[in-house]
């Protein structure tokens, strides 16, 4: 056996050549193959690190918990950690947000709330308070001194009179930057005082908890104990809150892998295709040696080994060498990202964390997993090379002295001009050529259609997409808060804040067009997807909008007067993935509150739409504005959209924010933000791919130059037997270039041909997904020139110094010892 | 008689120090047009060295090769290679023929080479006379030894060269198409006029030329 590796180790350092390029194959696959699943896993550590650092760290809480409960809960035997609040009350005040808790060492603790000065108030009169909280009140006071708040405590879930109070202060919360710009403020005081002013029955906690549970535990299974723990004591399920941010840094969560997975399959599959070619190219030339090998007492098994061996010599230096450079490159790389992901309070930590190496950045499996990983692609790319080397006969190998290429008669050509020369010597080595531009163009091709999706995601399209017009006003409710019961719906168009003056208000801006009036009813609904209810709104539109509905419609047929009769509807496409029996010719029954009653109406699906975010929003349901605002006696108006002469104006901005706040509950959205957010996120990927795809052509021109060095590596002797019978350099170096060419030129054609139109499908397929709100093909064609230049730059360069370095050796050492 | 090559005080060397490998040291001779010579000597004298200069295909490190009374190493590479291919035909003992091409192509390249048009019937009338007729389009890997060896000589004659060079043409033959190539070769010189320098370990080969120049240890040690 031991022959057998120094077989091994001098074919390698024979081939050289052939064995740097398939070190470097290997060498860029090992640092793919280590750079995308640990950027990928080390991002999503960091931002657990950085929400462990920053946020709260219980699992769940259930509210409106009485002190009895509190107590039972105490005992339960799976509650690892707890801690109770309880909001007393709020400290009145024009333009902040102060809340009143009680919390007890454990609460605290769990909300991450530490002093900056004092202690916790434990004195009936104690109380701890923030420096930005004394300001908004215009209070100046230090610690110890006596202050008066007017505090207005909660009755059940209505807030009491004001009533003037004196308190010490005990302590000093930090405010943060969040609580300073919303002006939201927290005040703590002790349980005597929460005791003296809310009767022992009447207190309600929340209960802050964590229960035992390690990281490998699904986040799925821990929130079923926690519900299945409140079923026990009776506390339903609207009272669970669950801390997700903290529950998905610290416990598994099975969605992330598949994507890694893919990716990694990616590199693996373009490793094996370079990796085999590589060795595959240069087996024809081999077999002779291999037979000689076998001739002299070599068995199957011992061929096998040496191929083997050798490519397993040069992944034992290419491997460690990409662990370390990707090792290297992670830190910077990872930094990188941080900072293409824009401000936000989460960066701060992030950099923090990365540069005090708060988290392990490199863990061991990730090491063992990319070694085996790429020896596994090495070895994947060696099997059939030395499948072909041990059964090869040895006959066979000794009597075709002259590669084998050829063994029938070819016609041939009567004249011959290099041209001609060059493609008789692709031809007769096809089998090679067309691997080589087969292995190169899938390389390309992949390039290709990631670049074409790449150039249809345009951060300004998609934000035209996402909203109607460039600015919406809309309201602002929320169902099922409990903090803001005042957002519910019915509440808000009780007394709509978008009324007709406001319209008008809007429409005499400068830079205005245009507002349109869209009109949402919230509803019930007979479809349902796992017991809860699908489609819960109703949207109206304005006949102006009828032609973008006609044109999004996908199946069936409706005109204007179907819409304006109320009982005919177009469902949105997007209901199907929820609910995919819907047809054309359905009926759909929904129910929507009048006054305390269920009032119900039957609706016929009269087509099924694909719309743009913009004009559908989250409705699935939609008719007319006409047939929509007859639902109801209240004004269900939901939005105005507002079309403006330019995409984005600051001093309009700041006008409509401005009426937006004054109104009450309307919330805006503008193009601007959406567009920033899509540049945002648009970015980063595009980043990343361009960043896979540069190596993967890196890979794939390996490839190349491996061909191309070969091919002129085993016709060396045939090369200077043309020079000895009169061809000149400048007719080698030409033939060289159009054999080249020839291999850039099937390759270009293939890449940018299939390439283009296998984008295609995926910008179909990605505008169908609504993916990065995609709406337009947008032919890649930087990415096209940049591919041809790359290809046609390297090829000439290549030939160049391929034809420049047979030169340096002298023709007559070239004829006699070729081997 | 005219003199159709003479070499002049011709060195080369390889290695240096105790390496150092005197291959052609010091050497001067003539070739006479329109005979065959024939070049003797031990394996490692110096012979195929001395041949490849004469034919232009190595640089010597110092002494001049005039062919026609023109130095041949004044020349620069690409001028040498249209020379070699207007002048020079070469016969190698492994045959040397390209793989790709089939037999019409490998006996036709120095002509695609020199951008000429193939004279279809007089290149068939050479491959007739080597009876090579029925093999134009067969690939060198079907022919046999001696087969190859005959389109490596329609090679080498195509171009109607002044001078035929052949290191050893016979090596890898049997004695039955050794000789038959050996008449073959000597038929062109006497049928074309062209001269033939051949070397040759074989006695009875030797004894067929007209002259014979025996090196030893790169020298010429005699000529006759
Ligand atoms: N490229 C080379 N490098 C080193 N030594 C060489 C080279 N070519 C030839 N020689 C040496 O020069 C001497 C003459 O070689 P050669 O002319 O081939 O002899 P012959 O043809 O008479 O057998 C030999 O000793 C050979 O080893
Ligand atoms: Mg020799």
């Amino acid at each position: 056996m031991k022959m057998v590796t120094k077989v091994a180790y001098a074919n390698m350092k024979y081939h050289k050549s052939k064995n740097i390029l398939t070190g470097i194959a290997i060498f860029l696959t090992t640092l793919l193959l280590f750079l995308v699943p640990a950027v990928g896993f080390d991002s999503v550590e960091l931002q657990f690190a950085v929400t462990n650092k920053l946020y709260p760290t219980w699992q769940a809480l259930y509210r409106n918990v009485d002190t009895d409960t509190v107590n039972r809960l105490r005992a339960h035997h799976d509650m690892e950690t707890y801690g109770l609040r309880s909001d007393v009350g709020k400290i009145a005040n024009e333009e902040a947000e102060i809340s009143m808790y009680y919390m007890d060492e454990t609460g605290m603790e769990l909300y991450r709330i530490e002093l900056t000065e004092g202690h916790v108030p434990k004195e009936k009169s104690e109380i701890m308070v923030s420096k930005g909280m004394l300001d908004s009140l215009g209070i100046h006071a230090g610690l110890g001194d006596t202050v008066r708040f007017p505090v207005q405590k909660y009755v059940g879930n209505q807030l009491d009179y004001i009533q003037e109070t004196e308190f010490q202060i005990c302590g000093f919360l930090p405010d943060s930057e969040a609580a300073l710009e919303n002006q939201t403020y927290m005040a703590l005081i002790s349980r005597e005082y929460m005791e003296e002013i809310i009767p022992g029955e009447e207190i309600r906690y929340r209960f802050l908890f964590r229960v035992s549970a390690d990281e490998r535990t699904e986040i799925d299974k821990l929130k079923d104990q926690i519900k299945g723990i409140a079923g026990k004591f009776g506390i339903s399920e609207a009272e669970i809150g669950f801390n997700d941010d903290y529950l998905y840094a610290n416990y598994t969560d099975p969605a992330q892998l598949p994507i890694i997975c893919l990716i990694m399959l990616v590199i693996i599959v373009a490793g094996v295709i370079t990796i085999y070619s590589i060795y595959y190219i240069s087996m024809t030339q081999r077999i002779q040696e291999f037979g000689r090998i076998k001739a002299m007492g070599a068995t199957r098994k011992q061929v096998r080994q040496i191929v083997l061996r050798e490519g397993f010599c040069v992944a034992l230096i290419a491997l460690p060498l990409g662990l370390a450079v990707s090792t290297v490159l992670l830190k910077p790389l990872l930094l990188y990202f941080v900072n293409m992901a824009g401000k936000s309070a989460f960066r701060q930590g992030y950099e923090e964390i990365l540069r005090n190496g708060e988290c392990n950045l490199y863990p061991w499996w990730l090491y063992l997993l990319t070694c085996v990983v790429a020896l596994v692609t090495v070895y994947l790319s060696l099997l059939h090379p030395m499948q072909k080397a041990a059964g090869i006969s040895e006959v066979e190998a000794m009597r075709y002295q002259e590669k084998q290429s050829g063994s029938r008669e070819r016609k041939g050509y009567q004249d011959l001009t290099v041209g001609r020369l060059a493609k008789t010597n692709l031809y007769g080595d096809r089998k090679k050529s067309v691997l080589t531009i087969l292995t190169m163009s899938i390389t390309g091709m992949f390039v290709m259609v990631v670049a074409t999706a790449l150039s249809c995601a345009s951060p300004s399209e998609s934000a035209d997409s996402d909203l109607y017009g460039q600015y919406e006003l809309s309201l602002d409710t929320e169902s099922g808060n409990q903090e803001h019961p005042e957002k519910e719906w019915d509440r808000v168009i009780a007394n709509n804040p978008l009324t007709a003056e406001l319209k008008a208000q809007i429409e005499r801006l400068d830079g205005v067009e245009r507002v349109e009036t869209f009109t949402n009813v919230m509803v019930e609904s007979d479809l349902q997807y796992q017991g809860e209810i699908a489609a819960n709104q109703v949207l109206g539109l304005p006949e102006s909008c009828f032609e973008e509905l006609k044109k999004g419609i996908v199946e069936g047929k409706a005109s204007w007067s179907d819409l304006l009769e109320g009982d005919k509807v177009i469902v949105n496409k997007a209901l199907l993935y929820w609910c995919p029996e819907v047809k054309v010719g359905d009926q759909i029954q929904i129910r929507i509150e009048e006054e305390g009653q269920m009032v119900s109406r039957d609706l016929e699906v009269i087509a099924i739409g694909d719309y743009r975010f913009g004009l559908t929003g989250f409705c699935d349901l939609i008719f007319s504005k006409e047939a929509a605002d007859s639902l109801l006696r209240q004004d269900c108006t939901g939005s105005f959209q507002v079309l403006a002469e330019k995409k984005y104006d600051a001093k309009l901005e700041k006008e409509l924010q401005e009426l937006a706040a004054s109104s009450g509950l309307v919330a805006m959205q503008t193009w601007k933000e959406k567009y920033d957010f899509w540049k945002n996120s648009m970015n980063i990927t595009q980043i990343v791919c361009i960043a896979f795809l540069c190596i993967l052509s890196m890979i794939c021109i390996m490839n190349l130059i491996n061909t191309m060095i070969h091919s002129v590596h085993i016709r060396k002797k045939e090369l200077g037997m043309m020079q000895a019978i009169g061809m000149t350099d400048a007719q080698m170096a030409k033939m060289l270039r159009m054999e080249g060419l020839f291999y850039t030129s099937g390759t270009l054609l293939l890449t940018i041909g299939a390439g283009s139109i296998l984008g295609y499908p995926v910008f179909l397929w990605m505008k169908a997904q609504h993916l990065y709100s995609v709406t337009h093909y947008h032919y890649p064609t930087e990415a096209a020139v940049i591919v041809v230049v790359v290809m046609v730059a390297v090829q000439l360069l290549l030939t160049t110094a391929l034809a420049r370095s047979v030169k340096k050796e002298s023709l007559i050492d070239r004829i006699r010892f070729s081997e | 008689m005219s003199k159709i090559v003479e070499v002049q005080d011709l060195v080369k060397y390889y290695g240096s120090g105790e390496n150092l490998v005197k291959a052609v040291d010091h050497t001067s001779l003539c070739i006479e047009s329109g005979k065959f010579t024939a070049i003797v000597g031990r394996s490692g004298s110096g012979k195929s060295t001395l041949l490849h200069m004469i034919g232009g295909l190595d640089r010597p490190d110092s002494g001049r090769v005039l062919i026609d009374g023109k130095d041949i190493f004044g020349l620069k590479s690409d001028r040498l290679a249209q020379f070699r291919r207007k002048k020079i035909g070469f016969v190698f003992q492994d045959f040397n023929l390209i793989p790709s091409l089939n037999v019409w192509e490998n006996i036709i390249l120095p002509m695609g080479l020199d951008g000429r048009k193939v004279p279809v019937e007089e290149v068939e009338e050479k491959m007739e006379y080597l009876g090579l007729l029925g093999k134009r389009k067969a690939m060198p890997a079907m022919l046999s030894g001696g087969q190859k060896q005959r389109v490596a000589i329609a090679r080498a004659l195509v171009m109607n060269p002044a001078i035929i060079c052949a290191d050893e043409p016979t090596g890898n033959l049997d004695s039955q198409s050794e000789l038959e190539v050996v008449d073959l070769m000597k038929k062109c010189v006497r049928d074309y006029g062209q001269t033939l320098v051949m070397i040759t370990h074989d006695e009875g080969i030797a004894q067929m030329a007209d002259c014979v120049i025996l090196i030893e240890d790169g020298k010429v040690v005699s000529q006759s």
